[in-house]
């Protein structure tokens, strides 16, 4: 039944029917489009389908491939839908919403969902504003930051973490345990960069502090490589080569409060900085599902860094902001857990795809593949970044 | 000299259409948030209109040269070339009888400063380049 937030959004109408990835690399050694390609590859014809049945595709916005190229080398012609979300890390989930709006609408038919970057070897996000010149202006509102030393992300979440210290009690301790969470699943995961390398709680305090209170492990990896998946209708999707993962809900927000302008560094004028609006994404996005965190089997939950993470537990509805640090202390996000998060080791320890592995491993999940499988999941939560809008997604099992 | 010469800090663009008045204000020794002439409210960051009301009728009203520590960071990393580590980040809430929220700025103190959130600081001004920038030490 159609209420405020649901509208008349249709569950399971569309599914996931194919994933693929590239390896995960510290150095490509080929071009953005050509990791774009090979992932967005793997994808089509893990679905049983040929590049020639793909009509649409969907990007993001910090993406440095476009439709066209990608289509080119794959030798697509007569692509009939192309679009693009984002903002970055915000972007993968409602970029799979998006290939669920042009399919339901007719528009396409078989969409390809793609994130590729050469985030080691080329454009390092972490490494913020440039140096040279005056910074700023044209709605950036990066002039109001970035001469007061405030110049990458890691010293935003930073703030971020010192109030939620004071405000609720979170510790260090809290973000380490996420941070080995991680790497336990990482170590499970042959294709995950830290698969080798295993994490100790005096590893973790033993690493050095980036921006206080923020250590070495708090931050998620840089790396190169791409992820894909190709979003069709749910009765295509029966007849293609795997179960298909059906899409039950999707939904992004840009929260109830005020979001500010710019791109991210704006929300630390706004009045709390602990609300986030992934309190209103989990609403909407479990009212247009018929669900809830109980129902929930497993999530992948977008963390850029350890706080990004912990910020989420609250807002989907597995615990209480005050009761956080408690929850995670309890090992409720091991395996076995009350919700075991970021089965293949999450952006701290498997890859940084800007939240499109999230999806890739969400999708496992459901299949039963993953090297962190909870074992019959059949309801697998995926988020992308917060804040300042950002964006969720519910997966199924058919 | 510019920032770029001296290698310590960065300018900000001071001729933005939005935020540009905040910048003009510190070179006078001001620390100014916009004011909504139609309404009344106090908004920070600037915007090209009000967000309570939508008027494009915008003034800048002084703030008072306090506030307190809405929360920090010590950046030990050095990440920016122009910001040699260690230094520290503050987030400054400053109360005004004109607005029922505090109005939030940056601030930078080189080196470990790690204040108690809600402590005191108070206004300086630091010239980087051809820019003023409002600043605060503890007080």
């Amino acid at each position: 039944m159609a209420d405020d937030v649901s509208y008349d959004w249709a569950p399971d109408a569309c599914a996931i029917a194919g994933i693929g990835t590239t390896e995960y690399t510290k150095a490509s050694g080929v071009s953005v489009t050509a990791l774009a390609a090979e992932a967005s590859l793997a994808a089509i014809r893990d679905a049983g389908l040929e590049p020639g049945d793909i009509d649409g595709f969907v990007r993001s916005d910090y993406d440095e491939t476009s439709p066209a190229a990608l289509a080119d080398s794959l030798g697509i012609t007569d692509v009939g839908y192309w679009g693009q979300t984002g903002a970055g890390g915000a972007a993968p989930c409602a970029m799979v919403g998006q290939a669920v709006a042009a399919v339901r609408s007719g528009l396409a038919k078989n969409v390809v969902v793609y994130r590729a970057l050469n985030g080691r070897s080329g454009r390092r996000l972490g490494k913020g504003v440039a140096a040279t010149g005056a910074v700023g202006g044209n709605s950036t509102y990066l002039e109001l930051f970035s001469p007061w030393g405030m110049t990458s992300p890691g010293q935003f979440f930073a703030m971020i973490t010192r109030r939620h210290m004071q405000q609720f009690g979170l510790t260090e301790r809290t973000l380490a345990e996420i941070a080995m969470v991680c790497r336990r699943r990482a170590n499970a995961n042959p294709a995950a960069l830290m698969h080798d390398r295993t994490m100790s709680l005096d590893d973790y305090f033993a690493a050095r502090m980036i921006s206080s209170p923020l250590r070495l492990f708090d931050f998620c990896l840089e790396n190169d490589g791409a992820a894909a998946v190709v979003v069709t209708s749910t009765p295509r999707a029966r007849d293609l080569a795997q179960k298909p993962v059906l899409i039950r809900s999707v939904a992004q927000s840009t929260g109830t409060t005020r979001i500010g302008p710019g791109q991210m560094y704006p929300v630390l004028m706004s009045d709390s900085l602990t609300e986030l609006p992934s309190r209103r994404i989990a609403e909407r996005l479990y009212q247009r599902a018929g669900l809830t965190a109980a129902d929930v089997d497993v999530a992948q939950l977008y963390d850029c860094f350890t706080i990004t993470l912990f910020l989420q537990l609250a807002d989907y509805g597995f615990c209480s902001q005050e009761d956080a640090a408690a929850f995670v202390e309890s090992g409720a996000l091991d395996l076995g857990g009350a919700i075991p998060v970021n089965t293949a080791g999450g952006q701290l320890s498997e890859s940084y795809i800007h939240g499109m592995n999230h999806v890739i491993e969400g999708v496992r999940q459901i299949r039963g593949t993953s090297t962190g499988q909870v074992e019959g999941a059949e309801v697998s939560l995926v988020t992308s970044a917060p804040p300042p809008g950002s964006s969720a997604l519910l997966l199924v099992a058919p | 000299m510019s920032a770029a010469e001296t290698g310590v800090g960065i300018e900000p663009v001071t001729d933005d259409p939005d935020t540009g008045g905040f910048f003009a204000a510190a070179r006078e020794g001001r620390l100014v948030a916009q004011e909504c002439v139609g309404c009344g409210n106090l908004q920070q960051p600037p915007r090209h209109r009000c967000v309570a009301c939508l008027s494009t009728d915008l003034a800048w009203h002084d703030l008072p040269p306090r506030g307190t520590v809405h929360t920090w960071t010590v950046v030990e990393h050095q990440i920016n070339p122009n910001f040699p580590a260690p230094y520290t980040v503050l987030l400054v809430d400053v109360e005004d009888a004109a607005s029922n929220v505090p109005l939030r700025f940056l601030g930078r103190i080189p080196g470990r400063v790690e204040p108690e959130l809600g402590a005191a600081v108070e206004l300086v001004f630091e010239t980087v380049g051809d820019a003023v920038l409002p600043n605060w030490r503890l007080a």
